[in-house]
């Protein structure tokens, strides 16, 4: 093979480049698209198998139907109550105890570390069946608080790991010129270390409100009416019953995303600087 | 004095850890010795029967083949066109910064909306798959893909891919900023082509990242459960079945909580295993640096 030049190189590997974005953008991004373009066209328009229906094939009568004739609105609400305590309870116990591995040399430490690391693996199938009778003998079934309480062993092991590493990377003089200042830990740890630790504390909070928006397996055991149902126990349900009301299926599909991508939006940047510190770090 | 603080910021990470975490652990190996059902409150100990009935279910080992078949073609997979994807992003070409940033929209989504858009795509009549087969001529595929034996296993591979592979992308890419320019120039000065480029520079400079990846990935296509459950079931005739799918029917479906308990027990024993391994296996590594 004759070696090409550094123009001919820049030429090929731009050519190849392109390639690899357009059937990335096929392949990743059209079904969303697909899904969201599905959701404004009528059952008879999506009926017809054609990718581009006459104009009135299109409307919005599906999201104003999955609004007022479905229970769409009280789902999301569902939805929304349990990932904001997930998230909150899973700030604040993993922020505390994220600190206290992170500047305390107590007894256990490493265990502890890689007591909790380890948990990642764990079959969470397999612990759901003891964990079904805790919650049941806590009478939390089918409640928010047990859902929640349930769905941190998603979250924690996860966003401790995450902030001590964050925290490990603060230097210990700032703790120590607010110690003679005399503050006590809580006030050092709000005012002192939070703001310096925000961007790790954003890819927490967003890891723990998308990891519990999206379980699905928790739910479906703990969850046992209208009253605790999610929107992924929603959409599931809808997609897999006889007769598919696609349109609002996909109105529903829709719905449920865009949170997550929102979200997302606001935190990428810090989310892969984050998410790949710990790795690159050596 | 000092050490006290410590212990009470950890304590609450601790106590939600032990009931939440640890204790489920040990009750569901205990549970895997017992009789349990679901429809019973009290459950009695049978030694070690539901694990001589699990050697002779053919559906156990249907699923553990399937799981690890799984895995290792879904890592490897995703592995590979991460790397290409990572690539791509280093280009520095109009554009790129657009392509990046949404091109991770896939893994950020839930799973249960990925299996609804994939499940309306395949649908014989009005998805988009086969809307497109339709268009250029192959109307003898068209068919519901996920309820093909022949190619339902093929489509769950896929979803694995839709979702994780940017994730590989955009981590491999980072990897990839970190490796210093005069790498490279040294090795054009040595008169390396684009592949060995590729195998003596970049591929060392983000070993830590490939490692760091696919034991996570291993671990979560070998616990995933609701991709299969919610896009097939299992089926059609068990040829998507998997671990974490079987021993949900088994404990949720037919109630047999103690039978699902000692597969759920199998599947930690395989991932302690792995676990170990891994972990040899970067001692030594660590060792030979």
């Amino acid at each position: 093979m004759p070696r090409l030049t550094k123009k001919q190189l820049k030429i090929r590997n731009t050519i190849i480049a392109y390639l690899v974005v357009i059937i990335s953008i096929c392949f990743f991004i059209l079904p969303m698209v697909w899904i969201f373009y599905c959701s404004f066209r009528t059952q008879e328009s999506i009926f017809t198998g054609k990718i581009i229906p006459p104009l009135e094939g299109f409307t919005i009568d599906n999201y104003l139907r999955v609004f007022s004739v479905t229970d769409f609105p009280r789902y999301f609400v569902n939805s929304l109550r349990i990932s904001t305590l997930v998230t909150i309870i899973s700030l604040i116990v993993s922020i505390l105890g994220a600190y206290g591995l992170s500047r305390y040399r107590i007894k256990g430490r490493k265990f502890i570390i890689l007591g909790i690391f380890s948990t990642q693996m764990f079959p969470h199938v397999l612990m759901l069946i003891p964990l079904f009778l805790v919650i049941f003998s806590m009478n939390l079934m089918d409640t928010t608080i047990g859902i929640v309480l349930t769905q941190l062993i998603l979250v924690l092991p996860f966003s401790m790991w995450m902030l001590k590493g964050y925290f490990d990377t603060i230097p210990i003089d700032l703790d120590n010129a607010a110690e003679i200042d005399g503050s006590s830990i809580l006030q050092r740890l709000i005012y002192v270390i939070l703001p310096v630790a925000k961007p790790g504390v954003m890819v927490v909070a967003f890891y723990s409100f998308v990891v519990s928006w999206s379980d699905y397996l928790i739910v479906s055991v703990i969850s046992q009416s209208q009253k605790t149902a999610t929107l992924t126990l929603i959409i599931s349900r809808l997609s897999s019953s006889l007769l598919v009301r696609w349109g609002q299926v996909c109105a529903v599909a829709t719905l449920t995303i865009i949170p997550t991508l929102i979200l997302f939006a606001l935190v990428q940047k810090r989310l892969i600087k984050g998410l790949t510190a710990g790795a690159l770090k050596e | 004095m000092e050490k006290r603080k410590g212990y009470y910021l950890i304590i609450p990470a601790i106590i939600i850890m032990c009931i939440f975490t640890l204790y489920p652990l040990i009750d569901g190996i205990r549970v895997s010795f017992t009789d349990k059902s679901m429809l019973r409150p009290d459950d009695n100990y049978i030694g070690i029967d539901n694990y001589k009935q699990l050697v002779n279910d053919p559906i156990f080992w249907i699923s553990l083949r399937n799981s690890i078949k799984l895995t290792i073609i879904v890592v490897i997979l995703q592995l590979f066109f991460g790397l290409i994807l990572a690539w791509t992003l280093k280009q520095d070409i109009p554009g790129m910064p657009f392509f990046k940033s949404i091109i991770m929209a896939s893994w950020v989504i839930p799973v249960a909306a990925t299996v609804t858009i994939f499940k309306f795509m395949a649908q014989p009549d009005v998805g988009f798959i086969n809307i497109i087969l339709k268009s250029i001529g192959l109307s003898n595929l068209i068919k519901y893909w996920f309820g093909d034996p022949r190619t339902a296993f093929s489509f769950i591979v896929i979803l694995h891919l839709w979702r994780n592979v940017p994730f590989y992308g955009i981590t491999f890419f980072a990897a990839m900023q970190t490796i210093p320019d005069s790498f490279y120039e040294a090795a054009e000065i040595d008169g390396a082509n684009a592949f060995q480029n590729f195998w003596y520079v970049t591929l060392p400079g983000i070993k830590n990242m490939i490692i760091i990846m696919v034991t996570i990935h291993v671990l979560w296509t070998f616990n995933n459960f609701e991709f299969i459950y919610l896009a097939t079931g299992g089926g059609p005739i068990n040829r998507t079945d998997v671990l974490p799918v079987y021993v949900y029917r088994q404990s949720w479906v037919n109630y047999a909580a103690g039978y699902g308990a000692s597969i759920g027990t199998i599947m930690l024993l395989i991932l302690s295993i792995y676990m170990i391994i891994y972990l040899i296996m970067q001692e030594r590594g660590e060792y030979q640096r």
